[in-house]
This record gives C-alpha cells, structure tokens and sequence, in this order.
C-alpha cells in the first residue's frame, strides 16, 4: 500500500518535468520513437500515451514545428524547436535550475543525521 | 484487419476528423518503430501494450476533459444541490398533498388515501429529485466545457474566484440558533395539509361505520358552512404561515424580529382557532347523534373542545417561548 502511495507521488513529482525533458531533446529534429530511447537513454521513461499527445499539444502551442519525412522506408513526423519555443525553453531551464537548486539547499538543510 | 490497424482506429475514433489521418500515420510510424523486423503476433501484443489503453490515449490528443464536472466547478455544483434539492422536494410534496386532498372524493376512507397519498409522496419525490439531479449536472457539465478561462481557480456561488471579500458574506450560525430547512419544510408542507385539510373537512373527518365492504362515511364532523363562513381569517393564517415560513428560509436563524413575528403568527392563529372552536353551529347534528348513540350522549363533547383549545394554547405559547429563547442566544465571535 505504501508503495502505491509512492508511485504515484513520485509520478506526481516527475510528470511536470517531463515537458522540460521533451523540450531539451529538440534542440534538433527528432521523431517519436528516437526521442523515446533518447530520454531512456538519460534515465527518463515515460508512457508512449503522453507522449505522442504532449508532442502535438507542444506543436499546437507553436513552441515545436513538425515535418514529414517520407523519404525513408517509412514515413516519420519530425519535431524540432521553433523560435518561440527556444526562448520558453532557456525560460523554463533557468526555473529548473532555479527550483532544484533551492530544493537542494532545503533538503540538505534537514540533514543526514535525521535521517535514519 | 490486423491488430495495429484495430488499435489506430480504437484511437482516432475518438477523435476529430480533421486531425484522424496525421495522427493514424504518426502512430502507425511509432508502432512500427518499435518492432523488430517480421514482427510475430505476440510482439505486436507487446508494443501495443506499451501505448496503453486507446481510450487513454485519445484523452491525451483532445483537450476535452475526461471527467462530468471537475474541480473548479464541483464545489459550485455541490452546494447548488444542497440549496436546490430541498426546495424542489418541499414544492413537490405539497403539490402532491393538495392535488390529493382536494381530488380525494371521498369513497375512499382516510386510512387508504394516506397509504396511497404516501406511496405518491415518495415517487414523486424521489422523481423531482431525480429531474433537479439531472438538470443540474447536465447544465453544469454544459458550463465548465463552455468555460473557456485557463484559471483552474474553483469557483464560487456567485460565480467568480474567491476573494478575502467573500467572508463578509458567511454568516456563522450556532447550531441552537439555527432554522433548519427541515423544520421550514415541514411547518409548510403542514400548513398546507391541514389548510387543504380544512376545505375539505366534510369528506375527510367524521364518523365511518364498518359494514362487510370496508367503511362507509356516515357523517361529517363539522357543519362545513361554518367551517367555510370563516375563510377570510383561514387565508390569513396561510398568508402568515407562509410568508413565515418564507422569512425563516431567508434569515436562517433565531433572531429577535423571527422570534416576534413567529409570536404575531401564532397568536393570530391561536385566536382564530379558538374562535371557529367556540362556534356552538360547528359541530354537525348528524354527527352529535352517531356520537350519542355510541357512548349514550355528548357530555363529554365541551369536553374535549376545552382540551383541544387548551392543547392549542400551550403549543403556541410553547412555541413563542422557544422562539424568543433562541433569539437571545448570542451569536458565535
């Protein structure tokens, strides 16, 4: 039972990240399932049902631009930043560093020998 | 069909035509990314597996909230049906009491008309409240979808965010000062009855004499022409009982003016009851002689007149006293 509370607090804590994560690896175009190995190869999984919806949902907010790419064996929507989306993600990365740097101060404040 | 293109269609169903085509080809891209080559069945089973429910995942691509009524109006809509159901439930059961007491022909005997007036009372409740249950959700779903704001803020009674403003509105009551909507309810919905009631004395109370096939009314209580001479004085008990009633509803606690107007009310009733009581005409010749010939004369009648008015008497003053002793509890710092 404790584990479930966990899970799902923890997936609490990770799901705003994620649209960060999304936006880091766009830097150049990637296509859905590149972008998935992409994240787990940093340790970051997520669903494929969030992701595909979060990626529309970005493009719809014009921070990402997508193209087609039907020169390959199988056609693959490409994803990359746009201008706009840029600027939201040096915005966004400062308050990461911002947030994380303070909750690190606070939770080093509570000390190890709290700590069992 | 094989099953990638069942899943893509379990998706894209759910969603707007004009965005099924991109999104179908899209998936079909990711699935097919994430299988090796000359798949088997079992790692399709697999791969889809991993992109969930389609359900789930056509919830993600629409904006449109998987829920009826979510956080920032289900408060609001609470509250309205606390404020609502009981309101439609009262109306509801007068409706029913009077439409039954004053088409109630009289060949059926009290007992029966109560049974089945209480079997009606009840479908007809649990239906108003039904009707206010579904209208209500329906209206407020319709609302929140309409709502086109990003604010997640819950909403309020009057429809806006709250703000430190809104506490001047709340009125903390003490739990003995308090009118409950029940006891409201209920002082109406018996107003009502023994008004009705009252119209219709000479089909509802008298003596019945049982012979083989049920009870047979023999004769009214009261003469109804004297019951009737007196209807400018009932009317007036109704008018005040009501607009009491109503007054109660609106300040929802014992105050000093309740207190004096439920006084107002109850010596006025008291007195017209006592009044119509006294008529020496009201009480049916009929009815004195099926009395007298049952328990061999009607001594004990003035009697029982006295003891009614007596009973009358202590309940109103009872009920003023009560009254001014709420009123003068103080109200909650």
């Amino acid at each position: 039972m404790d584990d479930s509370l966990f899970n799902s607090l923890s997936t609490e804590l990770r799901r705003g990240t994620l649209t960060l994560a999304v936006l880091s690896q766009l830097q150049k175009p990637q296509y859905g399932y590149s972008l998935v190995q992409l994240l787990e190869r940093n340790g970051i999984a997520m669903e494929q049902s969030t992701l595909y919806p979060l990626l529309r949902r970005l493009e719809k907010q014009e921070l990402v631009t997508s193209s087609w790419d039907t020169t390959e064996s199988r056609p693959r929507k490409y994803y990359v930043l746009s201008e706009y989306g840029k600027e939201i993600f040096g915005q966004l990365k400062n308050e990461w560093e911002k947030t994380s740097q303070e909750l690190y101060n606070l939770l080093k404040g509570e000390g190890p020998d709290e700590l069992d | 069909m094989n099953l990638i293109d069942l899943y893509i269609g379990e998706v894209t169903r759910r969603l707007p035509e004009k965005n099924r085509q991109d999104i179908a080809l899209e998936l079909r891209s990711a699935i097919e990314d994430m299988l090796p080559e000359d798949p088997s069945e079992q790692d399709v089973k697999e791969v889809l597996a991993e992109m969930g429910n389609p359900a789930v995942l056509a919830s993600g691509y629409r904006d449109k909230p998987m829920h009826l009524i979510g956080p920032r109006y289900f408060d609001l809509y609470i509250s309205l049906l606390k404020l609502i159901l009981p309101i439609a439930i009262t109306v509801t059961l007068i409706v029913v009491i009077v439409v039954a007491i004053f088409t109630n022909s009289g060949e059926t005997t009290i007992i029966d008309a109560t049974v089945s007036l209480i079997g009606d009372a009840i479908s007809a409740s649990v239906n108003a409240a039904m009707q206010v249950f579904f209208w209500l959700t329906l209206v407020i779903a319709l609302i929140e979808r309409a709502d086109r704001s990003s604010s997640q803020a819950p909403m309020t009674m009057n429809s806006k965010e709250w703000t430190p403003d809104d506490l001047k509105e709340v009125v903390y009551i003490p739990k003995e000062k308090a009118i409950s909507k029940f006891e409201i309810a209920g002082s109406l919905i018996w107003t009502v009855i023994w008004t009705a009631g009252y119209f219709n004395a000479d089909r509802l109370l008298g003596v019945y004499h049982n012979r083989g096939e049920g009870l047979e009314f023999v004769a009214p209580t009261f003469n109804q022409d004297v019951l009737l001479s007196y209807w400018p004085l009932i009317i007036l008990m109704l008018v005040l009982e009501i607009a009491l009633a109503v007054y109660k509803w609106r300040e929802g606690q014992w105050t000093r003016r309740v207190a004096i107007f439920n006084a107002v009310v109850q010596i006025v009733s008291t007195g017209i009851i006592v009044l119509i009581l006294t008529n020496s005409k009201l009480v049916n010749q009929a009815f004195l002689d099926e009395i007298s010939s049952v328990f061999g004369g009607t001594s004990g009648l003035s009697w029982t007149i006295g003891a009614i008015i007596l009973t009358v008497v202590v309940v109103a003053v009872s009920d003023m006293y009560q009254g001014f002793r709420k009123a003068m509890i103080s109200p909650a710092k």
